[in-house]
């Protein structure tokens, strides 16, 4: 892993001066969480590191208020992607958010990043010293001494079940291209074991899930995509969608304004999940929905940024839909 | 009001006693043509659907669906052009592809898709309307009145009821 942020530092360093900011990821207080980081001086570069405790995407950071713009507009945009958060810069390069030669991907294969909730789940960490991943081992040292820890036990479930660890778009590559965890008919696994339960015990499930929802709208804030921002229909009063009361349907109502408004675009970069405080499996729903597009229209978001999301558009010769 | 009545409220207790309610979005220029031309014909029609005319089912938000039928709803039943035949040209075309995805996304949030039904009727079809409302309702009934999502019957009811106005008495 050394060997890869060291790579990164020179490559960032390298194209610094044609970059207006430079957005990636840094240490933060604890070994198991990063931050993120905004460059724009070179003495800034060593604070860059890549690991797998890299989690956040931060192409959100390109279209969310206050979105990055370059002030000297023959500058560009750096900014690092993992395999899934480069699906986002595709999906919003196809709706034109971002303009493909306005920035310079930095792109990383990725074998997974750790989800911090599901290492304190299998051990109560405290005061952690340090983290490491070692093949397919997390080793963390904390006051408690040494845990190595499982590797698949401790990585996000969208990591678990990603299909495309390498970014489909880059201009730079940092370390080597790896493999999918999963074989293609496993990848909505999750989906299809609740699929095959009986409408009865789904509403209970959404039920007693959902209803843990406090309607923070955390999961819409870190979504790269849901990108009505101030007009969100979910808080709008003019149309007014949504009452303030917190009741079951308001909760499901919510969520399926986000889910609906992702179908065919949501490229299962996992933020609305990572965010949940209250680890509402949200991710789930667009899930789905990205199911129903794979069988129904054959469509897969954010791989080519010049197709046009399926529902965005119409085919008038499909019959049977 | 018995206590297994899911209705709480007096206004849906009489709604229940008249039938169960079934919310129809129709085109206005194909399918709101059809039902009226079903009305002209006298072709017997069942009551309980309440219809809200679009301009175009082009218009028609899969949201619309999924709210009514969260809230309690007991049937939707959206009706527009043929695909080919749109006022607009191509607006049923981008609803097909909303409206198939929304059924299929239903009964993974544990709402019955079978309460949820599309059809392209035109505005001379009223025998088709009449086929079309007809099966629907009856699929409603055999269905029973919907539930929701609320985990207590009645929970929650009231923001489709029509809100109670409140006066602010004015000062002379």
């Amino acid at each position: 892993m050394e060997t890869d942020t060291m790579q990164l530092h020179k490559l960032v360093d390298e194209a610094l001066p044609e970059l207006d900011t430079m957005i990636g990821w840094a240490a933060s207080y604890d070994p198991l969480r990063t931050t993120p980081i905004f460059i724009r001086e070179a003495k800034s570069i060593p604070r860059l590191i890549w690991s797998p405790f890299c989690a956040q995407n931060l192409t959100g950071y390109l279209v969310k208020p206050p979105a990055l713009k370059p002030a000297d507009k023959h500058k560009r945009i750096g900014i690092c992607v993992k395999g899934c958060d480069s699906r986002s810069l595709v999906a919003l390069i196809q709706e034109k958010f971002v303009t493909r030669d306005r920035l310079r991907i930095f792109g990383i294969p990725c074998r997974g990043t750790v989800d911090w909730r599901q290492v304190m789940r299998q051990v109560p960490l405290s005061h952690v010293r340090s983290a490491k991943v070692e093949d397919n081992l997390l080793i963390v040292d904390d006051a408690g001494g040494t845990h190595k820890l499982n590797l698949e036990d401790v990585l996000a479930r969208k990591c678990l079940r990603c299909r495309y660890p390498n970014p489909v778009v880059y201009d730079a590559l940092i370390g080597e291209p790896t493999v999918s965890r999963i074989t293609p008919e496993d990848i909505y696994r999750d989906v299809e074991a609740l699929e095959k339960r009986p409408l009865e015990e789904r509403l209970a499930f959404w039920q007693s899930e959902l209803d843990r929802c406090m309607r923070c709208y955390a999961c819409r804030n870190a979504c790269p995509l849901c990108v009505c921002q101030e007009r969100c229909i979910a808080e709008t009063r003019d149309p007014k969608w949504l009452t303030q009361r917190m009741g079951i349907p308001e909760k499901f109502l919510f969520h399926f304004i986000h889910a609906i408004h992702l179908a065919g675009r949501c490229t299962e970069c996992g933020e609305c999940e990572r965010v949940c405080p209250m680890e509402i499996p949200v991710a789930l729903m667009k899930e789905k929905l990205n199911k129903i597009m794979e069988e129904m229209l054959g469509y897969v978001a954010g791989l080519d940024p010049t197709a046009i999301p399926p529902l965005l558009t119409f085919n008038p010769s499909e019959t049977g839909i | 009001m018995t206590d297994s009545n899911p209705y709480s409220t007096a206004a849906t207790a009489e709604a229940a006693e008249q039938g169960l309610k079934i919310l129809g979005f129709l085109c206005n220029w194909c399918s709101y043509g059809g039902a009226d031309t079903a009305g002209v014909c006298r072709f017997r029609q069942p009551t309980d659907l309440r219809i809200v005319r679009i301009p175009c089912t082009g218009r028609m938000d899969p949201l619309f669906v999924a709210k009514s039928l969260i809230y309690g709803v007991d049937g939707v039943l959206v009706s527009g052009c043929h695909p080919k035949d749109c006022h607009y040209a191509v607006g049923n075309l981008h609803a097909r592809r909303r409206l198939e995805v929304l059924k299929s996304f239903l009964s993974f949030m544990s709402i019955d898709a079978r309460r949820f039904h599309y059809a392209w009727v035109s505005a001379s079809e009223g025998q088709r309307w009449q086929q079309v409302v007809t099966e629907f309702s009856e699929q409603i009934h055999r269905l029973g009145p919907n539930l929701g999502v609320r985990k207590q019957p009645g929970e929650n009811l009231k923001p489709l009821d029509g809100q109670k106005q409140i006066t602010i008495p004015c000062p002379a």
